[in-house]
């Protein structure tokens, strides 16, 4: 029996958290054996002879002495390596922040690392980075929990069985040494897409080196329809940056510029700034055929089947150049004198699942209305070869060692490439692998891949600027970096992980003469998370196509099939975050599954129902999945998340979902046609955190108008506060209050993930999520308004409102949940018995109860967590303090300096993480405070504040700029 | 004939021995042999489901948020209040001097002691951490801390001790001339020592009747407003609360009607089946059952007359919640358990209007029944589907049951079987001195 086989076999049957130490623990006996051998040789053999007392004694005597040994060993985190972003000097115990970077894609978002005691606890923006801007994304927050990942790979393999890195990197070397005869022919890589420039100066010096080596590209979500688009349109590959802030008509085409595009931190936080009536309040138009976070952002959304952008894009272009459109549905007129009207500050975005030739369009388009647009070279590592000539040279046999850096091919390559079934046929296949995923499975060699906040490395953000990502302690399941594995290849006997990002970058000062200014600049680039003055430089292009020369991309005709990358999981490389998967979609809040997503005419037609399970077919592929009827998708499109289904990778990423892949084509992976669709008769059980779509014509989420705004009589009426009898706010302590825009919030589920990092929230698992007892503190309430065909999607943010009368208070018999001074309403988890009465009473449901020992049952370290928040035990509520640590940590630190203490000293942990800053937190009873300011909004509101409940949390209403041309149906 | 109390022909000895026989020579003995094992089958289901309930964690519930609150609290309600019948029977009765409650009066306070202890169960097992429910108790403390006298929890909290303990006391006071008469009756001398260690030494000397009849006459005229007040209190528990359908002023007397309907039709319930298994029609007469098919009949009323107002108050009111709540109580999830409750609590006992069925035990028998499903329905329709559909729609969830639910109600039913079954063997089933002083007074007025 393997040892995976071992390993499976005991895992196997075991439900709940089963605690382990490692792999070779599982694995009994095999494991240890080979664990022996690795730190003892000899010791083993000496096991199996039959021993004599002196011996024993001798062995004893050894062992006691080596135990002092063990000690040494690189077990504790090294964060010596890393540089704070503070000066040094600060003392032990206190919270430290490291800059480094996070990759999706392989394009950076700049974070820093918050330690506690040299642990790394919590991930905040980097203020200073132009990809967060201080913001972070759903999988910024959640690379922590990645990073503590107990499942993650942990040991290198052979086969199955345990090896050690020596004997890993040893065969390596022996491959290298048999093809440098043949300069390297037979030698393949494989990769995700980079935008390293260690790395690809890596790839440089191995291809110099090996030059019949071949080097291949895959990813999932790949842009390369972006790049070609301009391409098409300017004769070079390009990627548009769009200058939101200069915007005022937006027309975004399946786009996911508020979503997942690089920068979309970026993105949001200029579009959001403008979602005010003051600040010369900008306009989005949406085509999309499935809803995203874009489109429920949008204040016209339509939805476009696939098949159909294109020409409605012609139509648009002829409309914009004055000419007529032919048959044309009634708004794309008034759409095209907008965006006419508004030359120089209209601009087009085209989300990259469209295929070339609609970028080009909008390209075209886009330099007509002279959009402000910045267009650059792609920041990411040109691939010449992708997966699809992999396969051709392994089919062709002339593939001898394959090298597969990171990711899960196998598992994510298009299900029409067979790489599978190609894979078994390559004689020697190493796999760097995050975890014991599919590609691991089918691997002779697996080694350990340190995740990238255990890593050296570089990466560039959307607009070029590189950050240098630093490690944040040492690799903790002891795994190498595709540095430190490519250094290998080119010959370094050195392991140091920092080795190649140094040289690389020593070799780029020296080569601009600034050799003697490195020490500074890398501790400046380190300390900073930046290296200054890195972005890429606009290039300056025309078009080299008249738009009439344009041909239209192929139509996929029939039922389409469109893929998307997932909210939660992306492409699937989430799959084993337990507060991903339990994220609530923004638009289904469906948690723990994907859906096939179908139009509700296409499920009335079909006689479906949510929870369906359908056979979706393509030729001779087949799939098996749940349908979700999605308000707004457009009517003959299925939109199929990618990312889940997994059968290997973790105890959290198997049997999740459906896996859409084996449908994907690598020619066409954004859509196909032709797609057939069958009922099978069976249904599941999703597990969506909300049931109710609308909000029964309660006034919950206020929605106005710019121009209702304006016009005092049709419009708002701004609230004001109803006179109490109860005491107001103490005079001598701050009065906390938060304000939320809805106008601004974009829903994207940062501010969940955030909250849940910062406050151990818990994650239950889908059965418990299904009975209602999912524990985010803070949630986003979607409602939908109008038909279902297409209808408005609205988000609302919910977290403890902290009511000055708070209904929970007076109910407790045991005063567990008491006011304090300063406003806040504080829960006492020790005093609490559990009655449930006060979330019983709380008009807002904010609060979550502990019914099993969540906290108990997660399989994640203690080091992981925030030590500055109690972990709730068995039987006791919990609900939104505000960040009560974050308000104490920073009045201590006022006592302490003798201040008094500033608007802003206090940010929230939803709030820091918020790109499209909607949430603002301070002292109400200052009236310069921002979040006074806030309040005295005149769209400020109270959500029930009918029950005189006083809330400290009020909200913005959601402000729409619609196009008076254009009717509210539309 | 029907107005007779006591069937003719009795006499002292003939109730004593009656009623004693029960005891000392039970009749049905394999009957009560199986129905008891029944009974402790379901006592050990429901142990099982409380030793879960502390390993695991009330998640074993079906409980969630919003529906924080399910069977655990609805099944208190209902058990507290069919404890009422056996407390309206025995101390208003008896201050108000109706002779008629002597046959039953024991039966019922029997029946109350059970069922209150089967409510007083929930409370506790219902908590989060129910090792803590001690924190309840204004005690002082080295933390300094009291409870919060603001909650209507707490108040329950003590009108349900006071309830149960004052129950405890009045039955058992009630029973001291009973058990000296089971001491000189006694066969073996253990049945002697214990009935004689029970009755505290009472020898029926006049003085001691004086002082036992004004002590109990006390007690009596406690028990009283304890009913209402415990009642009323268990109204305030949902009525303090901000939630639609919960916050009516009403509910207090709304418990109380809701309670003594189900008390009557759980006296109904176990009184017809206990009259003909142990040939007691002589002594539960149909004069009894037609007196407790009546009040079944006008606490009927009393409970639909709140039903009405509840929603009447909500349609008039310009509360968009609780118009909400109450069109989905009519037509949304939980529509059929309103409907059942209508059913069994309004429209099947207006039959008690004829003559009739008061005289037909089967349907007496039936009726009493339905009372006791309707108010059981009521009491779940009450705490799910208030919470189920509260302010905000996205928080909007509905409860389902698990098997640890059901196995807790199974098991108090077990546990409130398994007493009134163990009692009936144990201690005369009506009370032999009040039958006595009855047919005393009777004989003196009849000649």
């Amino acid at each position: 029996m393997s040892l995976r086989d071992t390993i499976r076999a005991r895992l196997a049957g075991r439900t709940g958290p089963a605690y382990w130490r490692s792999l070779e623990e599982l694995a009994g006996e095999v494991g240890f054996a080979g664990w022996i051998e690795e730190e003892f040789p000899g010791l083993a053999q000496a096991f199996g002879q039959a021993l004599g007392r002196r011996h024993v004694l001798r062995m004893i005597g050894a062992s006691l002495s080596l135990a002092g040994l063990a000690g040494c060993s690189p077990a504790a985190p090294d964060v010596e390596m890393a540089v704070p972003v503070e000066e040094p000097g600060m003392e032990p115990g206190s919270i430290r922040h490291y800059a480094t970077a996070t990759t999706l894609g392989g394009i950076a978002t700049g974070v820093l690392v918050t330690h506690a005691d040299a642990r790394p606890i919590k991930i905040e923006g980097n203020p200073d980075h132009p990809a967060s801007l201080g913001a972070t994304s759903v999988f910024d927050q959640a690379a922590l929990l990645q990073l503590y990942d107990p499942d993650r790979a942990a040991t290198v393999t052979r086969g199955g069985a345990i090896a050690t890195p020596g004997e890993a990197f040893g065969a390596l070397r022996a491959r290298l040494d048999a093809l440098a005869a043949a300069q390297g022919a037979g030698l393949h890589i494989l990769s995700g897409a980079f935008s390293s420039p260690t790395l690809a100066a890596q790839r440089a010096a191995l291809i110099a080196a090996y030059p019949r080596a071949r080097w291949h590209g895959h990813e999932p979500a790949s842009r390369a329809n972006v790049w070609r688009g301009a391409a098409l349109a300017f004769g070079r590959e390009a990627e548009p940056l769009p200058a939101l802030d200069r915007a005022e008509i937006i027309l975004a085409v399946d786009s996911d510029l508020l979503s997942a595009a690089p920068g979309h931190l970026s993105y949001v936080r200029a579009f959001a700034a403008r979602r005010a009536p003051t600040a010369g309040m900008n306009r989005l138009y949406v085509w999309e055929a499935t809803p995203s976070l874009t489109g429920a952002a949008a204040d016209h959304r339509f939805a476009v089947p696939p098949r159909d952008t294109f020409r409605l894009l012609q139509k648009l272009a002829a409309l914009i150049a004055g000419g007529s459109a032919g048959e044309a549905p009634g708004w794309l007129l008034p759409l095209a004198q907008d965006l006419a009207a508004h030359r120089g500050a209209a601009l087009l975005h085209v989300g990259p699942e469209q295929p070339p030739e609609t970028h080009t369009l909008a390209h075209l388009i886009n330099q007509a209305l002279a959009a402000p647009i910045r267009l650059i070279a792609p920041v990411l590592a040109p691939q010449s070869s992708d997966l699809a000539d992999l396969c051709r040279d392994i089919a062709a046999g002339g593939v001898d060692t394959l090298i597969m850096l990171g990711g899960d091919p196998v598992y994510s390559a298009a299900g029409d490439l067979g790489f599978a079934e190609l894979l078994a046929r390559v004689p020697h296949r190493f796999h760097l692998a995050p975890y014991r995923n599919a590609t691991a499975e089918a691997s002779e060699w697996v080694i350990p891949e340190a995740h990238e906040l255990e890593s050296w490395s570089d990466a560039r953000a959307f607009d070029g600027s590189v950050t240098i990502q630093q490690p944040q302690l040492r690799p903790l399941h002891g795994g190498s970096s595709a540095h430190q594995l490519l250094a290998v290849l080119l010959g370094s006997v050195d392991a140091d992980p920092r080795a190649p990002v140094l040289a690389e970058w020593q070799r780029r000062a020296h080569a601009a003469g600034q050799a003697s200014g490195f020490e500074t600049f890398w501790q400046d680039a380190l300390r900073k998370g930046l290296v200054a003055d890195s972005a890429q430089p606009s290039l300056d292009l025309s078009p080299k196509i008249a738009i009439a020369a344009l041909a239209a991309p192929p139509v996929a005709d029939g039922l389409a099939l469109l893929f998307r990358t997932d909210a939660a999981l992306w492409d699937g490389r989430f799959a084993n975050n337990g507060w991903l998967q339990e994220l609530p979609h923004p638009l289904t809040t469906l948690t723990w599954d994907n859906a096939a997503l179908i139009a509700p005419a296409d499920a009335a037609q079909r006689d479906l129902a949510t929870g369906d399970v359908v056979r979706l077919a393509i030729g001779r592929h087949a799939i098996e999945a749940p349908v979700w009827i999605q308000p707004g998708q457009a009517a003959g499109s299925i939109t199929l998340p990618l990312g889940y289904g997994q059968v290997r990778g973790g105890r959290i990423a198997t049997g999740v979902g459906f896996d859409a892949y084996r449908l994907r084509s690598h020619d066409a992976p954004w859509q196909q046609g032709g797609a057939t669709l069958d009922r099978l008769g069976r249904t599941v059980a999703f597990a969506a955190t909300q049931h109710q779509p609308t909000m029964q014509g309660r006034d919950l989420l206020r929605t106005v108008s710019l121009a209702d705004l304006a016009d005092a009589a049709s419009g708002w009426d701004p609230e004001r506060p109803e006179p109490s009898l109860y005491p107001g706010a103490e005079a001598d302590r701050p009065a906390w209050g938060m304000a939320i825009d809805l106008s601004r919030c974009v829903g994207c589920g940062a501010c969940m993930v955030a909250c849940q990092a910062e406050n151990n929230v818990p994650v239950v698992g889908k059965e418990e999520v299904q009975r209602g007892r999912a524990m985010h503190w803070l949630r986003i309430d979607r409602y939908y308004q109008g038909g279902e065909a297409a209808p408005r999607t609205l988000f609302q943010p919910v977290l403890c409102m902290h009511c000055e009368n708070a209904p929970c208070e007076v109910v407790c018999p045991v005063d567990a949940t008491v006011h304090d001074r300063e406003g806040l309403n504080v829960m006492v988890y020790n005093r609490c018995i559990g009655t449930r009465f006060c979330s019983n009473n709380c008009p807002y449901k904010v609060r979550r109860f502990n019914f099993f020992d969540y906290a108990g049952a997660e399989a994640r370290p203690a080091a992981a967590r925030n030590p500055d928040v109690t972990v709730r035990s068995r039987g006791v509520m919990e609900k939104c303090t505000y960040c009560l640590q974050r308000i104490k940590t920073a009045e201590i630190a006022a006592e302490r300096d003798g201040k008094a203490l500033a608007d802003g000293d206090v940010v929230t942990a939803c709030q820091a993480a918020c790109a499209a800053r909607a949430i603002t937190f301070g002292d109400i009873r200052d009236p310069h405070s921002a979040v006074a300011r806030a309040k005295a909004n005149p769209l400020d509101y109270a959500v029930l504040g009918e029950l005189g409940t006083r809330p400290r949390t009020s909200y913005a209403a959601r402000l729409s700029n619609p196009n008076p041309a254009i009717g509210e149906e539309s | 004939m029907s107005d007779r109390l006591i069937a003719p022909g009795e006499s002292f000895a003939s109730v004593t021995d009656r009623v004693t026989g029960i005891v000392f020579d039970p009749p049905h003995r394999l009957g009560w042999w199986l129905l008891m094992l029944l009974a402790l089958a379901l006592v050990g289901l429901g142990t099982l489901a409380i030793g879960w309930l502390f390993v695991a964690g009330i998640g074993i519930w079906g409980i969630n948020i919003p529906v924080a609150w399910g069977f655990a609290i609805s099944n208190y309600v209902w058990w507290i209040g069919m404890a009422s019948g056996g407390t309206m029977i025995s101390s208003l009765f008896h201050v108000m001097r109706a002779d008629w409650r002597s046959s039953v009066n024991r039966l019922a306070e029997t029946m109350t002691l059970f069922a209150a202890a089967c409510a007083g169960i929930f409370p506790i097992l219902h908590l989060g951490r129910p090792y803590y429910f001690y924190w309840l108790f204004p005690y002082p403390n080295v933390m300094g801390l009291w409870p919060q006298f603001r909650s209507p929890l707490l108040w329950d909290f003590f009108a349900i001790l006071t309830y149960v303990l004052c129950s405890m006391l009045f039955w058992y006071v009630g029973l001291i001339p009973d058990l000296a008469t089971m001491r000189d009756r006694a066969p073996s001398r253990a049945g002697q020592i214990v009935y004689g260690l029970l009755a505290l030494g009472w020898r029926g000397s006049a003085l001691q009747w004086l002082r036992y009849q004004s002590a109990y006459r006390v007690l009596a005229g406690l028990m009283g407003p304890l009913v209402i007040s415990v009642h009323s209190i268990v109204g305030l528990d949902f009525a303090g609360g901000l939630t639609p359908g919960w916050h009516s002023t009403q509910y207090p007397p709304f418990f109380v009607f809701g309670a003594v309907l189900s008390g009557f039709g759980i006296v109904l319930m176990l009184a017809i089946p206990l009259r003909r298994a142990y040939r007691l029609e002589a002594l539960i007469t149909p004069r009894h059952l037609d007196i407790l098919a009546r009040l079944t009949l006008l606490s009927s009323l009393a409970v639909g007359y709140a039903y009405a107002m509840d929603l009447f108050t909500a349609f008039y009111g310009d509360s968009r919640y609780d118009h909400d709540l109450a069109l989905d109580r009519l037509i949304g999830h939980y529509a059929p358990l309103f409907w059942i409750t209508i059913l069994c609590n309004l429209l099947l006992p207006q039959a008690l209007w004829w003559r009739r069925v008061r005289q037909d035990t089967r349907l007496l028998l039936v009726i009493g029944a339905s009372v006791v499903l309707g108010m059981w329905c009521e009491r779940i329709l009450i705490v799910l589907q208030s919470l189920a559909h509260e302010y905000e729609p996205s928080r909007w969830g509905l409860f389902h049951p698990t098997f640890w639910d059901w196995a807790t109600l199974l098991g108090t039913i077990g546990l409130f079987l398994a007493g009134l079954l163990l009692l009936l063997r144990l201690l005369p089933a009506l009370s032999l001195f009040e039958l006595r002083d009855l047919l005393a007074r009777r004989g003196a007025a009849h000649g």
